[in-house]
């Protein structure tokens, strides 16, 4: 029970992000969500191994990643995000679609542990639908890095499926390989801004044919 | 040896360690070349023969790009090199990484930080446009890496009675994992990797990257880059047909390959960029690779084949652009012109790299696209033989109409701003790749041969 | 029976302007002042009652009626609800389609009789409240639709009655079903973030202004209507999320009047913290709430209840 509570409170901050325009809440928002999500692993798997993971995962998700954000964003002087691709409503109600269309989908595939939860999965992947959502219809850089990393959040779901069987090296290669993409990706917004003078990639689109 | 390229950048002597390093990798890479194709180290890493196949590619590629750097870099004395051949070094330990993968998780992880490390290359400039293209390809990469990872997950799912996504594991057992959770894995892995090796619908980084990447970072991508993406779809196919799955993931490549030659062709027609172009026949390339995958049988040979040299083909071809953007100092095609009168080896170099990367005899590229042809009619699917003619067709009279414009035509006057004569070390490259291009393409010696043949026979017979 | 239903409506009567009270201290509290008396809406309302009417020339007797209607609609709605130890007097089978059709007459009538004085100050207060009870009304029926199916009863005060280990068994889409019936209880009786209820400029009101020609003991039904609506929605709120059905009367009753005081505390609280959100947010915030009920209601039907 407590399980599936942690997974509905992943969900929430989820659609809250989808409908907010302050760039501050966001990042705050995700960080919300990533420490419930490094909650998990213990409730699953109680153990050494998840509880390394849970460890990691607070010190990169929740401090680490958001402190690299609000620095990227620290010269912004609008914090504030412009209209999305299709209006904040239709974006609501879009993810809503979306998480029914995951629920849909994983009651069509066989569960692997049943035993785990049955929402497990169904979560996880309306999470990836909401971040990949998130990642396609702001103009802001910094929610469309946002997006990448609820997405990668919804795919640590899936991986605590199989918490047991890989490797831990590989989850800590993995947790590092985003760690550096939002390094990477924060210097470039700081790019964006001193070139631009705005962290909007509404500018970014001089390349086309 | 991954371990071994680490280097900690440093500020003087940087082209010097680049040279000493590339020296280095390619010296190793050889010396495989008397080895067993299938070495393993530990359960992590391991070769095969496609490992090596793709590892001697990225070697002598990036060893050529080194010594065409010596000269390139000077030129350009605008910014501090640390971060750039930082960047480059930690991206050959990557790629090799790649190549050495056994461990699915371990293969994911590699080519993400091939990413990652690519795209500081790409910004190497800083201007407006750069800065536009780095963003992009960094957020469609990831994105697709994102969905790779998703992919890999759900192949560790439906491997979970066997608990292991070791390649050779899967491989061994691939009858037994769960299909409908393999199906999916298999389609996320295909558009994950298939956006790293810019494959259409997920192409659209393409252009942008390479249009505005310096040349040598462009050659990398588009020669080392696009094989290792290659190796991680070889993969998924390897696993999918060892699970008899070949009628499901068949006609995928085949879709993905002819739709990648159709958006090639349509937008190589208007291009006023150069090195957008050159872009756009990646795109060209990489749909003709996993078209011949799709195809089976012999097409999977082909496909290897056409895998080398394209390699070595882009290799010459965006050298060849950076020997023109130091002379003339732009991309825009209608500003160059009659390069072979005063440059002529560049010039040369232009021409011969033209009629290879469009499937000119007798070089190699004319005979893979041959051999998928025949592999295509022989298949009965006449509806691909049709796309491909025509969209190859096209592609020639595009790349036709521009290229040869630039080389042959009248030279226009007092658009000189830049280097007034080749130096040494921006036509050595040049003409190291078209020995190589002789060799794999024309006289294929024996050893490369066998290799390749080893290669396919990993999917082949199943 | 009918004792029953009289001493049901008096207690709804008597207690709820403390309700109000509870909301302005608690609000003054936060602002750093002593704010007014807690029974202070039973003085206004006393107050109201003793003053006179003021009817405009273009009004007609819906204007004079609406008050009337709007009131006692809310008042039968409160013979629905159990009120902690009370059971609720006059259940059958289907009364939540009632419940909501009751509302939707006070509504309604408060609607016409603003849109009756022909000024346009109180057609574009109407506009509005008419535009977000819609949505609003969608999110109340998709929370009683989680709620029965959770309950598989569909009578309101049984759905709402549930055992203790409830919760563990229901958990997340109860915790859906409340922050989506919280963002409707914040509309119905138009709190912020969704209605200021100090403020009277014309940018802001909703509410308000529907009810600004209202004077006397028309102003006084409709203050004692706000007032009763808040508890019957209040005591809603609660049920939902606290079952308590199995404890005895008098814990029942303690706990449930404690919980009202929390809830119209955290209402104040809530005032106190936010500002009234944009009028085009308004319906982006509904449509949140929607999509959370959406999400409850997908969890029960994967899980299988």
């Amino acid at each position: 029970m407590w399980l599936e509570l942690a997974l509905v409170l992943i969900i929430l901050p989820g659609i809250i992000i989808l409908g907010n325009n302050r760039l501050g809440t966001i990042i705050q928002l995700f960080a919300l969500q990533s420490l419930v999500l490094s909650t998990i692993p213990l409730l699953i798997h109680p153990g050494i191994h998840a509880f390394v993971m849970a460890v990691a995962t607070v010190i990169l998700k929740v401090f680490l990643m958001p402190a690299m954000l609000f620095w990227a964003i620290r010269h912004v002087s609008i914090r504030r995000e412009v209209q999305p691709l299709i209006g904040y409503g239709k974006t609501l109600i879009l993810g809503g679609l979306l998480i029914g269309v995951a629920f849909l989908i994983s009651s069509k595939l066989d569960l692997p542990d049943k035993e785990i939860s049955n929402l497990l999965i169904p979560s996880a992947f309306s999470i990836v639908m909401i971040g990949f959502l998130l990642l396609v219809s702001r103009f802001k850089a910094i929610t469309q890095v946002i997006g990448y990393l609820i997405m990668e959040n919804g795919i640590f779901l899936f991986a605590l499926l199989l918490l047991e069987k890989t490797p831990l090296l590989v989850e800590m290669g993995i947790l590092l390989d985003i760690f550096v993409a939002v390094l990477v990706m924060g210097i470039i917004i700081n790019h964006i801004n001193q070139e631009f003078g705005s962290a909007s990639t509404i500018n970014l689109k001089n390349l086309k044919d | 040896m991954a371990a071994a390229i680490f280097l900690i950048p440093q500020d003087r002597f940087k082209k010097i360690i680049l040279l000493l390093t590339s020296s280095g990798h390619l010296l190793a890479t050889v010396s495989l070349w008397p080895m067993p194709r299938d070495i393993q180290f530990n359960s992590f890493l391991g070769f095969d023969a496609l490992s090596q196949l793709i590892l001697n590619l990225i070697s002598i590629l990036f060893f050529v790009v080194s010594i065409y750097l010596i000269s390139y870099l000077k030129e350009k004395r605008r910014r501090s090199n640390r971060i750039f051949i930082g960047c480059l070094l930690c991206l050959l330990a990557a790629m090799t990484l790649v190549t050495m993968s056994r461990h699915m998780g371990l293969l994911w992880i590699a080519i993400a930080a091939t990413t990652l490390l690519s795209a500081p290359l790409i910004n190497y400039y800083r201007t407006p446009q750069s800065i536009e293209a780095a963003w992009k390809y960094l957020l469609i990469s990831s994105l697709g890496i994102a969905l790779g990872l998703l992919g890999t997950l759900f192949l560790a799912i439906s491997a979970i009675s066997i608990k292991t996504v070791f390649l050779g594991d899967i491989l061994n057992n691939a009858t037994v994992l769960s299909p409908s959770w393999l199906k999916l894995s298999i389609i996320f892995l295909l558009v994950g990797y298939g956006t790293k090796m810019g494959l259409a619908p997920m192409h659209t980084w393409k252009p942008d990257a390479y249009g505005e990447a310096p040349s040598p970072v462009g050659a990398l991508m588009s020669g080392a880059l696009t094989g290792c993406a290659f190796l991680a779809v070889f993969r998924v196919a390897q696993i999918c047909f060892h699970a008899h799955l070949q009628r499901f993931v068949m006609p995928i490549f085949i879709l993905l390959g002819i739709l990648s030659l159709g958006i090639s062709a349509v937008f190589i027609l208007g291009q006023k960029d150069f090195k957008r172009m050159l872009g756009y026949s990646s795109v060209e390339h990489m749909g003709i690779l996993v078209l011949g995958i799709g195809l089976g049988g012999g097409g999977i040979w082909a496909s290897l084949f056409h895998m080398v040299n394209n390699a070595f083909a882009k290799g010459l071809i965006f050298l060849v652009s950076g020997n023109l953007n130091q002379i003339f100092r732009t991309k825009r095609i209608e500003n160059i012109q009659g390069v072979i009168h005063r440059f002529p080896i560049t010039g040369i170099c232009l021409i011969i790299g033209f009629l290879v990367i469009t499937g000119f005899p007798p070089f190699g590229i004319f005979y893979s696209e041959l051999l998928i042809l025949k592999e295509a009619i022989m298949t009965r699917q006449y509806m691909v033989v049709l796309f491909y003619l025509l969209f190859l067709s096209v592609i020639f009279f595009g790349y036709a109409r521009i290229v040869l414009n630039m080389a042959l035509g009248q030279p226009k006057e007092g658009h000189h701003h830049g280097i007034k004569e080749e130096n040494f070390f921006m036509v050595m490259p040049l003409i190291i790749l078209l020995l190589v291009l002789f060799f794999s393409g024309i006289f294929v010696p024996g050893p490369l041969y066998s290799l390749i043949d080893d290669a396919s026979a990993l999917l082949e017979g199943m | 029976m009918g004792i029953r239903i009289l001493s049901h409506i008096s207690i709804v009567m008597i207690l709820s302007p403390l309700l109000l009270g509870i909301i302005g201290k608690t609000k003054a509290f936060f602002a750093g002042r002593w704010g007014p008396p807690l029974l202070q809406p039973y003085y206004d309302i006393k107050k109201l009652f003793n003053k006179g009417n003021v009817y405009s020339t273009t009004t007609t007797w819906i204007f004079q009626a609406a008050p009337i209607v709007s009131m006692s609609a809310v008042l039968v709605s409160s013979v629905f609800i159990p009120l902690g130890g009370l059971k609720a007097p006059l259940p059958f089978w289907g009364d939540i389609v009632l419940f909501a059709g009751l509302y939707a007459l006070a509504r309604f009538f408060t609607i016409i009789a603003a849109l009756d004085t022909g000024s346009s100050f109180e057609g574009m207060g109407a506009s509005r409240e008419a535009a977000f009870s819609c949505l609003a009304e969608i999110v109340l029926f998709l929370d009683f639709i989680i709620l029965a199916l959770l309950s598989k009863k569909f009578i309101l005060s049984e759905m709402i009655g549930r055992n203790f280990f409830s919760w563990q068994l229901f958990g997340p889409a109860l915790l859906l079903v409340g922050v989506s019936f919280f963002l409707v209880l914040l509309t119905e009786n138009a709190r912020i973030p969704v209605d200021d209820p100090a403020t009277h400029l014309e940018l802001t009101m909703i509410h308000e202004v529907m009810v600004l020609d209202h004077s006397g003991w028309d102003l006084a039904y409709i203050l004692y209507g706000s007032a009763v609506k808040l508890l019957v929605l209040g005591a809603l709120f609660v049920n939902i999320l606290i079952p308590f059905h199995d404890l005895s009367v008098i814990n029942q009753t303690i706990i449930f009047w404690g919980a009202m005081i929390l809830l119209a505390m955290s209402i104040g609280i809530v005032e106190s913290c936010m500002a009234r959100l944009r009028l085009n947010r308004i319906p982006q915030l509904l449509t949140g709430a929607f999509v959370l009920a959406l999400v409850g209601l997908l969890i029960i039907l994967v899980k299988g209840v």
